[in-house]
Formats: structure tokens, C-alpha cells, sequence
């Protein structure tokens, strides 16, 4: 399976399937309610791979999403239009679409054994905004 | 990868890649926030090996940091400026600069096994001074 990340706000950061290993979606509802609750959240969590650019290739966008997850709450670009997309077999089996994505947790890895760093991104929509998450899928590339 | 620490206060700490195993950049957001939240902090973990010194070599730098973790909260040497640096093909992958870092965390292990030791060092950026803090990399080096 193949994924790809864009995020688009001030500027447009995309990660294709060479970066990204996983992405987990999960819907956040109060576990111990007695009916159907309406604080309801939704959450992804993308990991990947950060790329040393070699041949004078470009560098991938991994440190734009660092920068993204510094952006304090005051400004507006804190909230980006997040779509992801799940490939498999030339068919678009998911494709997620986030348009007020913030970020709540960002975290970088890096080892001397590995020749490579890894990534973990997870995001929420703003929660006032849930009505306009779209999953969608089920057709071809 | 390679990876480099810097550590500027009222002296300076270097430590090389032959001392650095593991550097981890996290950012503190409350997870349970339902809007972008205005706590946001930045924690950095370092790991390291701490190698005795041979043939009249100086000792390396890693009893400077374990003083540093020891500098009380009264004295404004216990914010310094730290460096660390991601280098892989040449390239600098990453360069993050933590401008008023403070020591949240040291530890260190020794046994009668290795003939190594190992540090932690968990380093955290001032939260009001969170908009001085630099990521940087993507460029060429050496």
C-alpha cells in the first residue's frame, strides 16, 4: 500500500509513498457515554521516513512539518488543509480530507546505526469544524 | 547518520558523532486540546556514549553537561544555547537550535561490563522563548 500526504496552507508540503510507512485515522468519542455524544473528534497519525537528499536531488518536505508543528495557536496558518490518500493496486481505497488540520504532536528520530530518520506527525481537526471531514474512496487513480 | 551536539553557555560543550547514538525532537501539544493550543513546548533527547580517554587525549565534554544538569535555577547559566546536527551524505539533514535550553534530564549508566558508559541528557526550550527556537537543514555542509 502506498500513501501520500499533502498539506496545503502558506505553503503546500506533499509526501509520496517513498516517505510515508503508516497512517493510523481514529475517531475520538467519549468511550462511556449513554447515547450518541456529540464531542466527537477525529485524529491521524502519519509516520515516515526522513530522506537524506543525495545527486543533488531536492530535500523531501519532512522539515516543513516541523515547522508547521511550531506555529503558535495566534496565527492562522496553524490550521491547514490536510488530504491523504491510500493507493493499492492503481485504486484510491481511502482518501481523507482534513480542511482545518492542527498539529498535536511531532516527533523526530534519529540514530547512528540507521541511515535514515523517522518521523511521527499526528493531527486533529478543529473540532467546531468536524462536519466538513470527508472520507472517501473506492474508485480508481 | 551522523550526529553533532554544541552547547554554548559560560563554556562550551561539543560532542561529536563518535559520542552520539540517538537524538529524539518532540513538541508538547496537550493532545486532548480541540483547537490549535497556545501551550506549546519542545523537548529534545539526547544518547550518547561517554568513552574514557587514551593515549593523552583530553576527556570528553560529557561531565561539562552532567555540571550543566547541576546549575541551580537562581543562576542564568542554566539556559544555554544548544546546537544539534543531523549529517548524512554530506547533507545536513537537520539543524535545530534551541536558543534557551534548560536540562530537564540526566542520567547517567555505568557498568563492569562495557567499557563504555551512556548518557541521557533531556533538554527542554524555555516555553515563553518557543518562537526563538530554529529548525533548520536541508542544505549541503563540508
Amino acid at each position: 500500500m502506498g500513501f501520500t500526504l499533502k498539506v496545503e496552507g502558506a505553503s503546500t508540503i506533499e509526501l509520496g509513498t517513498t516517505s510515508i510507512t503508516s497512517v493510523k485515522f481514529k475517531t475520538d468519542i467519549p468511550a462511556d457515554s449513554n447515547a450518541r455524544s456529540t464531542d466527537m473528534g477525529s485524529t491521524v497519525e502519519i509516520t515516515g521516513k526522513i530522506l537524506t537528499a543525495v545527486d543533488g536531488d531536492p530535500f523531501d518536505s519532512t522539515r516543513q512539518l516541523g515547522l508547521w508543528s511550531l506555529v503558535p495557536a495566534e496565527k492562522s496558518d496553524c490550521y491547514r488543509n490536510v488530504s491523504i490518500e491510500v493507493i493499492a493496486a492503481s485504486q484510491v481505497v481511502r482518501k481523507y480530507s482534513y480542511p482545518n488540520a492542527f498539529v498535536v504532536d511531532y516527533k523526530e528520530d534519529y540514530g547512528d546505526a540507521e541511515g535514515i530518520g523517522t518521523f511521527t506527525l499526528m493531527i486533529k481537526q478543529k473540532k467546531d469544524k468536524m462536519a466538513q471531514v470527508a472520507v472517501e474512496g473506492g474508485y480508481s487513480v | 547518520m551522523g550526529l553533532r551536539m554544541k552547547i554554548e553557555g559560560s563554556e562550551s560543550i561539543s560532542l561529536m558523532e563518535t559520542s552520539i547514538t540517538g537524538v529524539r525532537f518532540g513538541s508538547d501539544i496537550p493532545h486532548d486540546s480541540n483547537a490549535r493550543s497556545t501551550d506549546l513546548g519542545s523537548t529534545v533527547l539526547v544518547e550518547g556514549k561517554i568513552l574514557a580517554a587514551v593515549g593523552g587525549e583530553t576527556a570528553d565534554d560529557t561531565s561539562k553537561i552532567a555540571k550543566w544538569s547541576l546549575v541551580p535555577a537562581e543562576n542564568s547559566d542554566c539556559y544555554r544555547s544548544a546546537e544539534i546536527t543531523v549529517i548524512s551524505a554530506s547533507q545536513i539533514v537537520r539543524q535545530i537550535t534551541i536558543p534557551n535550553a534548560f536540562v530537564v534530564g540526566y542520567e547517567e549508566d555505568f557498568s563492569d561490563e562495557t567499557g563504555i558508559g551512556t548518557f541521557r541528557l533531556l533538554m527542554k526550550q524555555k516555553k515563553d522563548k518557543m518562537r526563538a527556537l530554529k529548525f533548520e537543514g536541508g542544505f549541503g555542509s563540508e
